[in-house]
């Protein structure tokens, strides 16, 4: 078995570096590199939860990690570079919040990451464990997925963000019960899978309609 | 007795090793480069020839400039080596570690920036004004950037003092491994591009009038002013590498003056170093040099990874 102290050392620069991700999805303006950097994030994530199967014996989360690495590190980012190849929209030009506030903004959401999560790990006696002490980082995942989806106009950029969320409700759920029921876990992956699909569609046909995938558009229907 | 031998000994290697090695330096970067970009490039050693040619050669200064502009070639010089003696470079405790700490070295670094901003101004061309303000704006979020990374390793060692960090970083080899030191890395990295001008955010190799930053404000230098001003920036870029290497990897660090752990420490730290050249040559060659109005951008992502860095030590904690 291999020193528990050094898969929780892991465990969290993982996590650091997820979070390292999040942070440069904000700060590009790529699509393409937007999808390059999910996939990136996503076989992380499958890395964190095959460290914990192999640190804590949890060997139902072996499932979810496989269905991570496979689903959300190749076969969404594949469709979604198919997507961005096919409507031939490269680049974020307009923004809600420039990218330079937006980093600023996501600095602070980590902040108030870990002032939401302080009091709930303060009531736990297991707090000694690392997995338990990566929850603010994968709140903050979160919300930065939930920021993504506020200040960017194009749809590519959307998708991402709640990609980007659910790899933090992915994280969180590790973090704090090391990883949900399978079935669950099953249930949320279906959902995201069908999810973007549907969505790489009808970015497609927006885009077809429109001749621009900016939602800002949407509302002059 | 034996001891004052000693520090003046450690003192001399280490000046004499940075003052020396920086030239080898960038010419192991032009080299790399040159090599990825299928051309054959000069020898390594050609930035000592160039020092050599321009400290001989004569000096023009421009009619319209003050004493600032002949002033300032030796303060850049004269600040840089007191940064030299800061930094621990093959000895953990440096001999002069109690003189100043990293905000002494980060303001060191302000004097010699102030200064030759000024004597961009002072020689009155259109394009030294143009180089100096630029090269201050983007200081205003370098420096930031770069204290709170090399914060963020104070924090773990519990002091600002270099060599005591050091010290105690490689004295406890598990405390170098932690997730806000991989982030501050990152941030450090990029301020080092950013505060050496490399290509990312100035391009060293050109002058070309709408993108150049640190080239344009020493437009006017010739002859041994510019060999003392490009001696200083090719120091700077290796007090940064060996600040990126020193302080994140402390390995192989000399404690005491016998001479093997003197050659160890000398051999891991140009290992070190010349890796992180090559990485340094390797980002040039992938990367194009961003738009002037991007390149805050970029700094920013500098800066809010070395504040994210702070900020996950308190949360991920020890």
């Amino acid at each position: 078995m291999l020193n528990p102290q050094w898969i929780s050392l892991s465990i969290e620069i993982l996590a650091a570096t997820i979070l390292v991700t999040a942070f440069i999805i904000v700060s590009s303006r790529s699509l393409l590199f937007y999808v390059r950097l999910f996939a990136m994030q996503s076989i992380l994530l499958g890395a964190v939860a095959l460290l914990v199967v192999i640190g804590y014996g949890e060997t139902h989360i072996l499932i979810a990690a496989a269905l991570t690495i496979v689903v959300k590190g190749i076969v969404i980012p594949s469709a979604l570079t198919k997507v961005i190849d096919k409507i031939k929209v490269r680049k974020e030009i307009d923004f809600t919040v420039n990218i330079t506030t937006s980093l600023l903004i996501c600095a602070l959401i980590v902040i108030l990451a870990d002032s939401v999560a302080r009091p709930i790990l303060d009531q736990q006696q297991v707090s000694d464990l690392a997995v338990f002490r990566v929850l603010p980082v994968s709140i903050a995942i979160m919300m930065i997925g939930l920021f993504i989806m506020i200040a960017r106009k194009q749809a590519v950029s959307q998708i991402i963000g709640l990609l980007t969320m659910e790899n933090g409700v992915f994280l969180s759920g590790l973090s704090i019960t090391y990883g949900m029921p399978l079935i669950v876990e099953i249930g949320i992956f279906f959902d995201i899978f069908v999810a973007v699909l549907i969505l790489g569609v009808f970015v497609f046909r927006i885009n077809q309609t429109f001749d621009t995938i900016s939602t800002d558009i949407l509302r002059k229907l | 007795m034996k001891e004052f031998i000693d520090t003046l000994f450690v003192f001399s290697i280490q000046l004499l090793v940075m003052l020396f090695l920086a030239p080898l330096v960038n010419g192991i970067i032009k080299k790399t480069k040159a090599r990825l970009q299928n051309r054959r490039g000069a020898s390594i050693i050609q930035p000592y020839f160039d020092l050599a040619k321009l400290l001989r050669k004569e000096v023009v200064i421009p009619v319209t400039s003050s004493w600032i502009f002949r002033v300032t070639p030796y303060i850049a010089f004269a600040s840089t080596l007191a940064i030299v003696l800061l930094v621990p470079t093959i000895f953990a405790p440096v001999p002069f570690h109690w003189v100043g700490d990293i905000i002494t070295v980060i303001y060191l670094f302000a004097i010699a920036r102030f200064f030759v901003a000024l004597a961009g101004i002072d020689a009155g061309s259109a394009f030294g004004g143009l180089g100096s303000s630029r090269e201050m704006s983007i200081a205003s979020i370098i420096e930031p950037a770069m204290m709170l990374a090399i914060f963020t390793v104070a924090v773990t060692a519990g002091s600002t003092d270099l060599s005591i960090i050091v010290n105690r970083l490689s004295t406890t080899p598990a405390s170098m491994v932690h997730p806000s030191h991989v982030l501050a890395f990152i941030g450090l990295f990029i301020v080092t591009i950013a505060e050496t001008g490399r290509i990312p955010v100035d391009n060293p190799a050109t002058h070309l009038e709408l993108t150049m930053i640190h080239e344009a404000m020493i437009l006017e230098y010739s002859g041994r002013y510019l060999a003392f001003i490009e001696w200083a920036s090719q120091i700077k870029l290796l007090i940064f590498l060996s600040l990126l290497a020193n302080m994140f990897v402390p390995i192989g660090m000399a404690a005491d003056v016998s001479s093997i752990s003197l050659i160890i420490g000398i051999a891991a730290f140009t290992i070190k170093v010349f890796v992180l050249a090559i990485i340094v040559a390797l980002i040039e060659t992938l990367n194009a040099k961003l738009r002037l109005f991007r390149v805050p951008e970029l700094l920013m992502v500098a800066f809010v990874l070395s504040l994210i860095a702070l900020i996950l030590y308190f949360i991920i904690g020890t």
